[in-house]
């Protein structure tokens, strides 16, 4: 098959390893802060998502409903880092991001019980208009997605970069209890960490609810490509891990192409991440990881 | 004054009367069942089984919960000739080794003497021959993998994921006049493949040519399954997916623009009264799915009959969905054979061999009369409807008709060396 015969499935790919690239970087966001890797994050979306279709259903201007989404993504994410990250602040940065795990599952729980399994919908308005490229079209929204992972990226790497809060977060990643003890106001800079990681996956919950579909256990575990990733990224550069996003969701539509494989594509960002994991800075991520 | 005290009297008339209609009315359709007596069972019960996927990644609970309200029903009603049916349910939480434990519990340690509406994607595989080994009948409510059609005792009354896309892929020859099909169905062992092989096989035979894509339900990109079943330039695309991926598939087919040159049709997993409003106002008219039984809200005097008993003896939360419509007509099937054996008669060998001469079970939900019969394997399910989304419903566009597909051809053997159907 030639270049012109792969191209749909380029612009396919494209669209979802753009959100998958979002994903990480907001994932990366809260593990440079923090040291928790959040397994609750695409929970968290998928919250955002369920209350964005229920008041399109209800009837809501369209515009509230994206605030609606976003709003309790965040504000969620945020009571969490509020009320429960501060609580095992003290633990190993493994009982951290496991408490997320099963933060993710409360979550998810909620959704199943709540919105049950009848069959939903997200219809964003950039789907109505594309770019036709012959035996493809190229929707709003996928270009929305990725414009939105590169503005994200450029945006954080200046929050990190040029802010003060940047700076903090950038020491607290260097060592924690050190940046205590220099007057860093630990908890409240975990705080706006957690805002960030919120914010991100509120957009990426309705991105991927549209592109992907709207089922709670579905976008609670593509977290997973996310951390793929960022696990590409080591856990630190956003630039990598927006280009390791982009390149999982490529192979995962690529991959469709050949047929003994076709079957077995969402392994794709697992073989990605082990192939990371094993030739690619391993003692970057061995020391992230081991810090505490 | 007075004209308000008259007004009042004759609308407190007409509510009393209207009051009284609608309890006569639910009265009437709840107690069409058994004996329909009105006096409540007292004798020594009968042991009657099910097993059910009740926790896992679906839950399939609907087909027992209107089993269990029918048998409350003729439980309330006069039971089995005075003994009433106790219905003893197990969940096999979708796993093959504890679908064997409680089957075990239920045939050789409860003892049941049948069982019915059963709905499970593993315990065909992990229970038939322990069925066969006990001589127990299981009129199921539904089956989904291959297994459940190739069991000697287990008998589904729906027609299965592989008749129900034939039927789909009949549908588009004859309304779409399509010459070209794409099949496609989940990576899943016993019902991705073998769903699309009966397409397939009766294309060989029809002159269509049907092509399949099995896909990974796990995969996040739907438009990567769509486009490569559109780059095979079919006139018509086959979906033999659960809702929850045939919705999806659907959604990215629309941001591609598919729909206006391709025509979609579904087997009967994609019928649900959610649907057309999920997939909203881009599939009016341009998307049919394929019925196992009556629409769901078909005034049929059957099909009222299942609403009424559900609405009497079943819980408010249950879904009114077509595994309940199954499971209703496995439960009324099995009453119906009970009612007829002596009361000496009501032990397991006996029932089985009562279920074995099942000829003539009459149902408007079906599409024609249903039987048992001593087949080493049971598909008396083989004709369905079509239905198109309306936008807000569905439409019923064809009448039963029944399915042409080659590996039914013992099955319709049978048929005519019994005379069961013409």
């Amino acid at each position: 098959m030639n270049l012109i015969g792969l191209m749909p499935y380029l612009i396919s790919g494209l669209g979802v390893g753009a959100v998958y690239a979002l994903s990480g970087v907001g994932l990366v966001v809260l593990y440079r802060a923090s040291g928790v890797l959040n397994f609750a994050f695409g929970a968290l979306g998928a919250l955002g998502a369920y209350v964005a279709s229920s008041c399109l259903d209800a009837a809501y201007p369209a515009a509230l409903a994206w605030t609606a989404a976003l709003s309790v993504s965040t504000l969620t994410s945020l009571l969490y880092g509020l009320l429960l990250a501060p609580r095992l602040a003290h633990r190993d940065r493994v009982v951290r991001s496991v408490a997320t795990l099963g933060f993710a599952l409360i979550l998810l729980g909620f959704c199943e019980w709540y919105w049950g399994d009848t069959p939903r919908r997200l219809v964003l308005p950039t789907d109505s208009e594309a770019f036709d490229f012959g035996s493809v079209r190229l929707t709003y929204t996928r270009i929305v997605g990725l414009s939105l992972a590169l503005a994200m990226m450029a945006s954080i790497s200046l929050l990190l970069s040029k802010t003060r809060l940047g700076l903090q977060m950038r020491a607290l990643s260097n060592n924690r209890d050190l940046s205590g003890l220099l007057g860093i106001r630990v908890l409240r800079v975990d705080a706006a960490a957690w805002l960030i990681s919120g914010l991100f996956a509120g957009v990426t919950g309705l991105l991927l609810a549209n592109l992907v579909r709207l089922q709670a256990t579905v976008l609670t575990f593509l977290v997973i490509p996310a951390f793929a990733a960022a696990i590409v990224g080591q856990l630190v550069s956003l630039q990598i891990t927006v280009a390791a996003g982009i390149v999982i969701g490529l192979i995962e539509a690529l991959a469709i192409t050949l047929p003994a494989v076709a079957a077995y594509r969402s392994a794709t960002p697992f073989l990605l991440a082990i192939v990371a994991m094993l030739f690619i800075g391993r003692g970057s991520i061995r020391n992230a990881t081991s810090e505490s | 004054m007075k004209n308000f005290l008259l007004q009042f009297r004759s609308w407190l008339c007409c509510a009393l009367l209207g009051a009284a209609g609608m309890l006569t009315h639910g009265t009437a359709f709840a107690q069409s069942c058994g004996l329909s007596n009105g006096h409540a069972a007292t004798g020594t019960p009968l042991r009657i089984g099910a097993i059910v996927g009740k926790t896992g990644p679906d839950d399939f609970s609907s087909s027992i919960q209107a089993a269990a309200a029918y048998f409350k029903c003729v439980n309330a009603n006069g039971g089995i000739n005075g003994r009433p049916l106790e219905y003893l349910v197990e969940d096999d939480q979708w796993n093959p080794e504890v679908a064997s434990q409680v089957a075990s519990k239920l045939v050789r340690d409860q003892k049941v003497i049948a069982l019915a509406g059963n709905a499970s994607f593993v315990e065909c595989g992990a229970n038939a021959k322990l069925y066969e080994q006990e001589n127990v009948m299981v009129i199921a409510g539904v089956g989904v993998p291959r297994d459940c059609y190739f069991a000697k005792n287990y008998v589904p009354l729906n027609m299965g994921p592989r008749l129900s896309m034939t039927e789909a892929a009949l549908y588009a020859k004859q309304h779409y006049h399509a010459g070209k099909m794409v099949c496609i169905a989940p990576n899943i062992p016993s019902l991705g493949n073998w769903s699309c092989d009966g397409p397939v096989a009766w294309g060989k035979q029809n002159g269509v040519t049907v092509e399949t894509i099995v896909m990974d339900p796990d995969s996040a990109d739907p438009t990567s399954v769509v486009l490569q079943a559109a780059s095979k330039k079919p006139q018509a695309i086959l979906l033999g997916l659960p809702k929850g991926l045939m919705v999806p598939v659907l959604a990215a087919a629309e941001q591609q623009n598919l729909g206006k040159t391709i025509h979609f049709v579904s087997a009967a997993s994609g019928y649900d009264l959610g649907v057309p409003k999920a997939i909203g106002p881009y599939w009016k008219d341009n998307f049919d799915v394929n019925l196992e039984f009556q629409p769901l809200d078909a005034a049929t005097p059957d099909n009222r009959n299942w609403h009424a008993v559900m609405n009497r003896y079943g819980d408010a939360k249950n879904p009114r969905d077509t595994f309940s419509q199954a499971g209703y007509l496995a439960a009324r099937l099995l009453t119906e054979t009970l009612l007829k054996l002596p009361q000496g008669q009501l032990d397991r060998a006996h029932v089985s061999d009562a279920l074995r001469q099942v000829k003539g079970f009459h149902s408007d939900i079906l599409c024609g009369p249903f039987y048992v019969g001593p087949g080493d394997r049971h598909n008396a399910n083989n004709a369905g409807r079509m239905a198109q989304s309306t936008g807000t419903g569905w439409q019923t566009e064809a009448a039963c008709q029944a399915v042409d597909d080659p590996q039914l051809a013992d099955i319709r053997a049978l048929e005519q060396r019994l005379s069961l159907k013409p």
